[in-house]
């Protein structure tokens, strides 16, 4: 049982139900429960049915976005539920003229950030048989009784040093915005690998890249990975060997990381979908501090008309190399 | 498999003194694909070219590859001789293994496996070459001009001469320029205005031109040969074809502002015309000072004026044209010398720059040709001129040397002493550069017969006493302090890129040096040419130059466009982008950056499940295309390649070049 | 292995893979030739039209397949025969130089040069410094992909 509030539930089924059912939207992506309580996926809503199993609770981490590069195909007209990370991955893909701005309607949900199960379940220390939610408190049902525990303490890494978690792009926004947050943490993990040596910083990324399986759920769950014919795919040229290897595993991360340049949203899905988790967000982060740093503040996703860093240049850049 | 031969040049001993012709021989036989490999002591001779078309013919080669100098040498003999034997030239690749090997490693041990190296990546590059067409592009017969000077006005006049229509592109109301703005030139004194008038009067008759006064160039687009250019007209509010230049309009107006062409040391009236020869002889109302703008009433102009040209409702007009060649003579600016507080300039009325001291010769100018001081319309009777104010200024201004001051301060100097023949001039100066036929001569006709005091030295500090100004320098030959009670001062300032420049070259899209000039495309070869095909380059806007090497360049210039413009068609880019549509998803970055707008959206119908989809996918103009290949690196799924540069060729030579491990 | 071993004996001499702009850097590095300038010979020139050509999948095939160091040369700003295209790949291989670093490659094993076309001491200067530091370095093991490790030239 995870219900965080059965009125807010309510409240969002409401206000895409009038939607749907009269015809303005073909279909609604919103959320579902899974096989457990702490599992929400991807709803395709078509029908008041469908709207029954309506999900928004605290697990509702997938990023919806993504999907619209599919569902486009079959309909002319998508509801979409965002989160802040949601609404950057929607501007992400406008800015790629994946979408058009009147194909979709955005509904915003000023996200409070998901929970992580692993910590939920490190913390009750035993088996945990669901939980309740109450004023950024947890309250952990476990066999023995109850335990309390602070929200922020248990938020998904993606959430913990989120910015961004009210929706930067909507049509109607559902509840009150929850204001822009410090994530102080979020360069961490960068800035302590930049402070190790080169070898050491190698070390760490064959050791991480070691586990790759090469699955491509990173790929796949990624709103700036929109390509029609993914480079890893291509066969000319074959700009990734096919051998799992690690030669291949460092190809393959580095450049997906480049191709997203000034382009990541910073949602952390790839990482939370790595099935052999990888720190993959470290890679995205580090870009985003350095473009930042070097090329002036930058947010993708935020602001679907400013100029993604990559695609204009001034004249007295920086460089990262000497220019004499 | 392709059918590669490899030939390899000795160069004399250019090569084969430094590469071990056989070992690269024998080697090249070993590449995949290679069927064929020679040598030859000269390949690019006649019989060089002949060995190359014969083995194309007697091996049914299909890709040759050759080992020589630099493609940027003989890459088209080779390319051509490959023609002769029917193949097409694209599906040669050339090897540097002179300046890039043999010329700059030491002895064979060293060079000659390097040579195998860049043999062995060309030809891992050659077997992935395809036949290409360089497109052939039109030329639409007319040239544009930006700028109205003397510059502009020789280069249009050349290019009208030779049949083709010009259209001039100035933006003050009147062509004329800076030469307008002159008393006397040197080293001959004739009068300015009597040469320049009847050139700007021929250029406003001339069948073959079209002045677009008050206009500034709004947007260039296209490449050579078809320019498309948005030309904005300014809203003079007189028509210019009902307007006769009576002058009764200015005569009649009661407000003024700041004359631009007086340097501001005058007023002109709020509708005007810069100057007495304007071309053309029609007003234009500035709308800041113009009562009628500002306040709302007035209309003086519009009841006074006899044919009714006066439309206060005019409006900004863009006109877009299509134009074949380009010719840049935008001019140069003066630098302000306030920067350099020591010269007092800007706080006193009689402390003036060369250009300023220039219109207080002249008869139309400020004091009505007299020669006084401005601070109480007395003569000068002593003047000192400064040198470099901001030239050869490491420090403060600029690096470089303004070319004209030496000259003209002479000339100034003279004609002070026979306007003033009672007046002394003296010149601060680092060193007098007179290089130019009969500049010598002139300047110490200065020194020596019009009394002008040369000093080598600097100035420190110049300040107001009494009745005059004091200038106090050091005499760097004597090591003297010396101070002279002036009572005028006269600054040499820089000159300087016009403070435009760095826009209007984005416009135009050609690049400049770190102080806004123009470059040209070789310093010596090319000195009119821009790196940009079809855009040329004239007088000031490239460097500091006076008036006869302005001419000169002018008119090179004009024959650089005239010969584009003679020609019934060009040769395109043959190595330009293609998109691979069915892989293309659309996103369109590299519309965003391409620098020739060459790329753009087309929407494309594919099949899906039972029907059709459409989507968005990019299209190459291949005649824009200029084959930078920027948008094959920005396009993430190798969907827009370059054709000759393309992404399996260039990773075809990494792997062929890393093989020597 | 053998490879690996040969690279540890003292006459291991680095490969460096040096991309030129043709405009600017390639035809200093012509200039160095003319000039007879003399660099090392473990520099191999690939020819692009601009810097702006430059995928930084080109650098990491290049360490895949066996190069010790990789330098990119082009026009300097503002020189760009194609207007803009090194300051595209300026903003381009500064992300990309401090991703490599970010995954474990020294500094020194990837650069980016500016180099005119009348530059042809500087293209020799680079040139040597590059092969110098790459030699001081060592061989680049990263990234090897291992299967052309027994790939050697019969050179």
């Amino acid at each position: 049982m995870a219900e965080r509030n059965i009125e807010s539930v309510n409240k969002v089924r409401e206000a895409v139900s009038q939607d749907l059912l009269g015809g303005r939207i073909d279909l609604l992506l919103g959320w579902e429960k899974g096989h457990y309580w702490w599992q929400s996926r991807p709803l395709f809503a078509r029908s008041e049915e469908d709207l029954e199993k309506l999900a928004w609770d605290s697990f509702c981490a997938v990023n919806l976005s993504r999907y619209l590069l599919e569902e486009l195909k079959d309909h002319d007209k998508i509801g979409v539920l965002v989160k802040g990370c949601d609404a950057r991955a929607f501007n992400r893909l406008l800015q790629d003229n994946m979408v058009k701005r009147d194909q979709v309607i955005l509904y915003g949900l000023p996200c409070p950030g998901m929970l992580d199960y692993n910590r939920l379940i490190e913390k009750a220390g035993g088996a945990l048989l669901g939980i309740t939610e109450e004023n950024g408190r947890v309250i952990l049902n476990i066999e023995s009784g109850e335990q309390e525990a602070q929200r922020d303490d248990l938020l998904l890494d993606k959430c913990k040093d989120c910015r961004y978690p009210d929706p930067a792009v909507y049509d109607q926004l559902l509840f009150s915005p929850q204001g822009e947050k410090e994530g102080p943490e979020r360069f961490k993990t960068v800035e302590e690998l930049e402070e190790m040596s080169a070898e050491e910083r190698f070390g760490y990324w064959e050791k991480e890249l070691s586990r790759c399986l090469r699955c491509y759920a990173c790929r796949q769950a990624c709103p700036f990975c929109s390509c029609r014919e993914c480079f890893v795919e291509q066969e000319n040229p074959r700009w990734q060997g096919r051998a799992y290897q690690p030669s291949e595993n460092f190809m393959f991360h580095l450049v997906r990381a480049y191709h997203g340049t000034g382009r990541c949203i910073d949602c952390g899905e790839c990482e939370r979908s790595c099935p052999v988790d990888i720190p993959l967000q470290e890679l995205n982060r580090k870009l985003i501090k350095d473009i930042n740093e070097l090329y002036g503040d930058y947010e993708a996703g935020l602001d679907a008309e400013q100029e993604p860093p990559l695609l204009t240049y001034r004249p007295d850049d920086p460089a990262a190399f000497s220019e004499k | 498999m392709p059918r590669t031969g490899v030939f390899i040049c000795h160069c004399g001993s250019n090569i084969a003194g430094t590469v071990d012709i056989d070992k690269t021989v024998e080697a090249s036989r070993n590449f995949p694909g290679v069927v064929h490999a020679d040598e030859y002591r000269y390949l690019c001779s006649e019989m060089g070219q002949d060995i190359i078309t014969k083995a194309i013919k007697e091996n049914d080669l299909d890709r040759v590859v050759v080992g020589t100098c630099s493609p940027r040498m003989h890459e088209n003999t080779f390319r051509k001789a490959a023609a002769e034997a029917g193949l097409n030239p694209y599906l040669l690749e050339v090897a540097n293994i002179r300046e890039h090997c043999s010329w700059v490693h030491k002895d064979m041990e060293e060079a000659t496996p390097k040579a195998i190296a860049l043999l062995r990546a060309a030809a891992a590059k050659a077997a992935l070459n395809e036949a290409l067409e360089a497109p052939r592009l039109d030329v639409e017969k007319r040239a544009l001009v930006i700028g109205g000077g003397i510059a502009g006005i020789q280069a249009a006049l050349d290019i009208a001469e030779a049949g083709y229509v010009v259209d001039i592109v100035e933006k003050d109301p009147s062509i004329g320029g800076r030469m307008a703005q002159l008393e006397k030139t040197f080293p001959t004194l004739d009068c300015s205005a009597c040469i320049l008038t009847p050139k700007m009067v021929e250029a406003a008759q001339h069948p073959n031109i079209n002045l677009l006064t008050y206009s500034e160039v709004d947007e260039v687009k296209g490449f050579v040969g078809q320019f498309d250019v948005k030309i904005k007209q300014k809203a003079r509010y007189v028509d210019p074809v009902k307007c006769t230049g009576c002058g009764i309009c200015w005569e009649k107006c009661p407000s003024k502002a700041s004359s631009e062409f007086e340097m501001g040391l005058a007023k002109r009236k709020s509708i005007y015309v810069p100057f007495a020869q304007a071309v053309p002889m029609v007003p234009v109302i500035d709308r800041d000072s113009c009562l009628y703008f500002r306040k709302g009433r007035c209309q003086i102009c519009e009841q006074e004026c006899p044919p009714q040209a006066i439309d206060y409702e005019q409006q900004d007009e863009i006109i877009e044209r299509r134009y074949g060649a380009i010719v840049v003579a935008t001019g140069f600016d003066q630098l302000d010398p306030t920067i350099y507080g020591e010269y007092g300039y800007g706080q006193h009325p009689d402390i003036l720059t060369g250009l300023e001291f220039e219109r207080i010769f002249n008869a139309s100018g400020p004091t009505g040709g007299k020669v006084v001081k401005l601070s109480d319309g007395k003569p000068p009777k002593k003047v000192v001129f400064i040198q470099c104010i901001g030239s050869r200024d490491k420090a403060r201004g600029m690096n470089y040397c303004s070319k004209i001051c030496c000259m003209y301060t002479a000339k100034q100097a003279i004609l002070l002493k026979e306007k003033v023949p009672d007046a002394k001039s003296y010149v601060f100066y680092i060193d007098v550069r007179t290089g130019g036929k009969g500049y010598e001569e002139f300047q110490r006709r200065a020194a020596e017969e019009y009394d002008v005091a040369y000093m080598r030295g600097q100035v420190g500090k110049i300040f107001p006493e009494d009745d005059h100004l004091v200038v106090r320098g050091i005499d760097s030959l004597t090591n003297r302090n010396i101070e002279i009670k002036a009572d005028m001062v006269v600054l040499a300032a820089a000159t300087v890129a016009r403070a435009d420049a760095p826009e209007v070259g984005r416009l135009v899209g050609i690049n400049s040096d770190s102080y806004h000039f123009f470059n040209e495309a070789h310093p010596k070869l090319k000195p009119v040419e821009t790196h940009t095909a079809g855009i040329f380059i004239a007088g000031a806007c490239q460097a500091p130059k006076d008036i006869p090497e302005t001419v000169s360049q002018a008119s090179a210039a004009a024959v650089k466009a005239i010969g584009l413009l003679s020609k019934e068609k060009l040769q395109g880019e043959a190595c330009t982008a293609e998109v691979i549509q069915s892989e293309c998803s659309g996103c369109l970055n590299c519309e965003a950056i391409c620098p020739y707008t060459a790329i753009t959206p087309v929407e494309i119908e594919e099949r899906y499940k039972d029907g059709v989809l459409k989507r968005t996918v990019a299209e190459v103009n291949p005649a824009l295309c200029q084959g930078c290949g920027s948008c094959a690196v920005t396009c993430r799924s190798g969907s827009i390649n370059l054709k000759g540069f393309s992404n399996d060729q260039i990773m075809a030579e990494v792997d062929a070049i890393c093989l020597q491990r | 292995m053998s490879a690996a071993l040969n690279e540890t004996a003292a006459g291991w001499e680095p490969l460096i893979v040096s991309f030129c702009c043709n405009w600017c850097s390639y035809a200093g590095g012509d200039l160095a030739g003319t000039s007879r300038m003399s660099y090392p010979a473990n520099v191999k020139v690939i020819r692009v039209p601009c810097s702006g050509r430059m995928n930084p999948l080109f650098v990491l095939r290049a360490f895949q397949r066996g190069a010790d160091g990789v330098l990119v040369a082009g026009c300097h700003p503002g020189d760009c025969h194609y207007t803009s295209g090194n300051y595209q790949s300026r903003r381009r291989l500064s992300a990309f130089k401090r991703l490599v670093e970010f995954a474990g490659f020294e500094p020194e094993r990837f650069e980016v040069r500016w180099i005119s076309s009348s530059e042809g001491d500087k293209f020799a200067e680079e040139m040597t410094s590059m092969t110098e530091k790459i030699k001081a370095l060592g061989p680049n093991r990263k990234m090897r992909d291992a299967r052309w490790q027994s790939v050697t030239s019969k050179v």
